[in-house]
């Protein structure tokens, strides 16, 4: 397969320049040689024409009596008068075509017809000098007094005029090339020094890792207002995709808080129902300050709320640590997320199917910053997408091209839209969300892929990111939590919330405290 | 005026028509059929007969022998050199005036000429080719291959494809030798004098058959006029080219010996072709 080269334009204009210079030299040397035809075919017509009125003068009478040996007697003198020149031979005619006598008899005897040596003879006024023949041939009527009495064929010697156009031709060439090679270097040398702004300007468009720098002031050329329009329109341009590129690193800052904020309502629960629970344990105690074993128990019920508390409190600074870039993601981080994205499907009562299954070591050959917000985002789209009472699954596993992260859910799939948001470049249409497109620039940057799928009723989002040896990573591999479908209810909590808010509900239910606890657990249900 | 000079004018006066007489050109006629232009030989021949006969000579040259034959019996030349053919034509109105010597000898032979490379060896190979006559009135350029044509039973018109006339022995040489013919009847004596002057020529042609020895081509004038101060001026002069310096030039570049009176025995030859030819 032939691979096309791509020259850069810096050296594509001059080695055009040098082609058209090549050009222009051979078009010259065409327009020479087609003079110099011309001017060789005017001479030879005029000999030509010369040599046949004086024929026809001369041998008019003779023709016209058929005289065999008075026309040769003409001929051959002409011959011997002008040995050493053009003429190699005459042959005269009559008009039937047949030869009366010919200045080389054994070429065309008497009587014979002058037809086969006809052939390809030109009309005297129509001489044209073409290929490596070194003869000519013209035929012409032989006209006395007004009558056509017959006819002239005359071969002419051009083996000079051929040599002479071969020597010209070569002269041609030579100097040409000379003289092309010197206006191609010199037009080469030109347009790249004209062009040498531009490669100046490609160069900082391309300086670091594709992130162009503005030229600075003294680069810039003058008194060319062109380029120096176009050097300034370029700083210009540098100055405003800094800009971009600074607000779009805002806008992904802002994307973590945006997330965030999307499970505010739900963290709040996570923190405000223990606390019911914790003012009960609270309660307890101070009510039954004389029973040890109550005052224990209810301890116990502190402790654990609390723990729940610092838990949650734990991931949400977590997930918006600002000096979090380079650390490796860990399991641990997928369990942040299953704490934060948890009480969302709660809320909505969605089943929630949660397994992570890789290895710790190849987990740390990513960075946790990105990984966590592009998992983050997709669970939020899943969920939001799933809608109330929908099911939402995320996967995490290990795959011949190293990670494999899948989130689907059960709703009505991506829109067209999104689809293009996350699985293409082109530009965001106004007003839209930037999460998916935000996952696309995270995963494109982790030299990632994202894959999407509709099946049955089911639309999946696998996203693949690459880990170095990812073959090779050998190590117990990370259980966030066994398979298992977490329902959206109350009283079905996920384990790690369990741990918390759900355990402690849980140890609330089971241990059938007063009022004030199924009252808390009450609010928190109705929340 | 006295009387010394009135007898010299007088003297002068009578003198003038026999000087003016004197002064008269002898004009002899020429045929180019085997002088062929060549104007140096006439020019030299003009002078020595010139100081032969301490006349003027008008050498006048025609294209044919019927041309000068026509001329000598009208009377447009005083005499002419001609073939021994249209002498013996018109012998009743003719005599000899001299006999050019050729190699030791007033006789010549025809010859029958082909180009250098044909592989004919005799008149019998010709058959079907084309052939080159000098003069329909020359002896060794016709009137030989034809009465020895007339001696096979067969005529130059149907023996050969194609005949031609090149009025000059010279150019029935060129024309074999330009292949323009196969063949052609030439005089043996200006071929030979061509193989010393233009071998360039004759290398090109070869002779393949030569005749016998026939009278050569002489001076003739009307047999009237032989009497004549002209004519008899003119035979002395020619008989007597060979003693001078002058006259021993022209015949150097003629390539003859001299020239004697000779007689018409010396044409017995060519008249018995003729009477083949007429059969």
């Amino acid at each position: 397969m032939i691979r096309r080269i791509r020259l850069p334009l810096s050296l594509r204009v001059p080695l055009i320049a040098a082609g058209m210079m090549v050009l222009v030299g051979i078009v010259a040397s065409q327009q020479v040689m087609a003079a110099l035809g011309s001017v060789q075919e005017e001479r030879l017509r005029e000999l030509a024409r010369l040599h046949v009125d004086g024929l026809t003068v001369a041998l008019g009478p003779a023709v016209l009596r058929r005289d065999v040996w008075e026309v040769f007697d003409t001929l051959d003198r002409a011959k011997q008068a002008m040995a050493g020149q053009r003429l190699v031979l005459t042959v005269v005619a009559d008009e039937e075509g047949r030869v009366i006598a010919a200045s080389d008899p054994l070429r065309a005897s008497v009587d014979s017809l002058i037809e086969p040596l006809g052939r390809g003879a030109q009309p005297v006024e129509a001489i044209r000098l073409t290929g490596e023949d070194p003869h000519v041939r013209v035929v012409s009527d032989l006209v006395f007094q007004g009558r056509t009495v017959g006819r002239i064929l005359s071969e002419l010697d051009v083996a000079d005029l051929v040599a002479e156009r071969h020597r010209v031709l070569l002269w041609l060439l030579a100097g040409n090339a000379a003289a092309t090679l010197v206006l191609a270097v010199g037009g080469y040398l030109a347009v790249r020094r004209m062009l040498r702004p531009v490669a100046d300007l490609a160069a900082h468009m391309d300086r670091v890792g594709g992130a162009p720098e503005a030229i600075p002031a003294h680069r810039i050329p003058e008194g060319d207002t062109e380029l120096a329009r176009l050097f300034q329109t370029f700083n210009t341009m540098t100055g405003a995709a800094a800009a971009k590129a600074e607000a779009e690193r805002r806008l992904a800052e802002r994307e973590r808080f945006v997330s965030l904020g999307r499970l505010s309502s739900s963290l709040a629960h996570e923190i405000n129902n223990p606390l019911g629970g914790l003012l009960n344990a609270a309660d307890t105690i101070r009510t039954y300050a004389d029973r040890p074993d109550v005052v224990r128990d209810s301890v116990d019920l502190l402790d654990r709320g609390l723990r729940h508390l610092r838990d949650v409190a734990r991931a949400t600074l977590e997930q918006n640590r600002l000096d979090r870039q380079g650390l490796p993601l860990r399991p641990e981080d997928f369990d942040d997320l299953k704490l934060l994205f948890a009480p969302e499907t709660a809320r909505l009562r969605q089943a929630l199917t949660w397994q992570v299954d890789a290895p710790a070591r190849t987990l740390a050959a990513l960075p946790a910053a990105p990984v966590r917000q592009v998992a983050l985002n997709l669970l939020l789209n899943a969920s939001t997408a799933a809608a109330e009472g929908g099911s939402v699954d995320c996967t995490v596993s290990l795959c011949p091209e190293g990670l494999c992260l899948a989130v689907s859910d059960s709703g009505p799939g991506l829109s067209t839209d999104a689809q293009r948001r996350l699985l293409s470049d082109e530009a965001v249409p106004p007003g839209a969300g930037v999460g998916l497109r935000l996952v696309r620039d995270l995963v494109r940057g982790l030299d990632g892929r994202i894959d999407y799928a509709r099946m049955a009723d089911r639309c999946t989002v696998q996203v693949l990111l690459p880990v170095s040896g990812a073959r090779h990573v050998k190590g117990p591999p990370h259980r966030a939590g066994r398979r298992r479908r977490d329902h959206g209810r109350l009283n079905r909590t996920a384990p790690a919330i369990g741990r918390g808010a759900g355990g402690l509900a849980e140890a609330d239910a089971t241990r059938g405290w007063g009022p004030a606890h199924a009252t808390r657990t009450d609010r928190r249900r109705s929340l | 005026m006295d009387r010394r000079r009135v007898l010299a004018l007088a003297a002068a006066f009578t003198a003038a028509p026999a000087y003016l007489r004197a002064a008269e050109p002898i004009r002899l006629g020429l045929t180019p059929v085997f002088l062929d232009n060549d104007a140096e030989v006439i020019a030299r021949l003009r002078e020595a007969i010139g100081q032969g006969t301490g006349r003027p000579i008008d050498l006048i040259q025609r294209r044919t022998y019927q041309e000068v034959a026509g001329l000598l019996l009208e009377g447009g030349v005083d005499a002419a050199w001609l073939c021994g053919y249209p002498f013996l034509q018109h012998e009743a109105a003719l005599s000899l005036v001299g006999v050019p010597v050729w190699q030791g000898a007033p006789l010549y032979r025809s010859c029958l000429i082909v180009a250098a490379e044909d592989d004919a060896t005799g008149l019998a190979d010709l058959e079907g080719g084309t052939h080159a006559f000098s003069d329909p009135d020359s002896n060794s350029g016709w009137l030989v291959t034809a009465s020895d044509l007339a001696r096979m039973g067969r005529r130059p018109e149907t023996f050969f494809q194609r005949t031609l006339f090149t009025y000059g022995h010279r150019n029935v040489v060129r024309a074999v030798a330009g292949r323009l013919t196969r063949s052609g009847s030439v005089d043996g004596y200006v071929w030979e004098a061509l193989a010393r002057v233009e071998p360039d020529l004759t290398t090109r042609t070869k002779v393949i058959a030569r005749s016998e020895q026939l009278g050569f081509p002489p001076f003739v004038a009307r047999r009237e006029r032989t009497e004549e101060a002209g004519v008899g001026a003119l035979r002395a002069a020619l008989l007597s080219l060979s003693a001078t310096s002058q006259g021993r030039e022209a015949l150097d570049l003629l390539q003859l010996d001299g020239i004697i009176p000779g007689d018409l025995s010396l044409y017995d030859g060519i008249r018995q072709r003729m009477l083949d030819v007429a059969g």
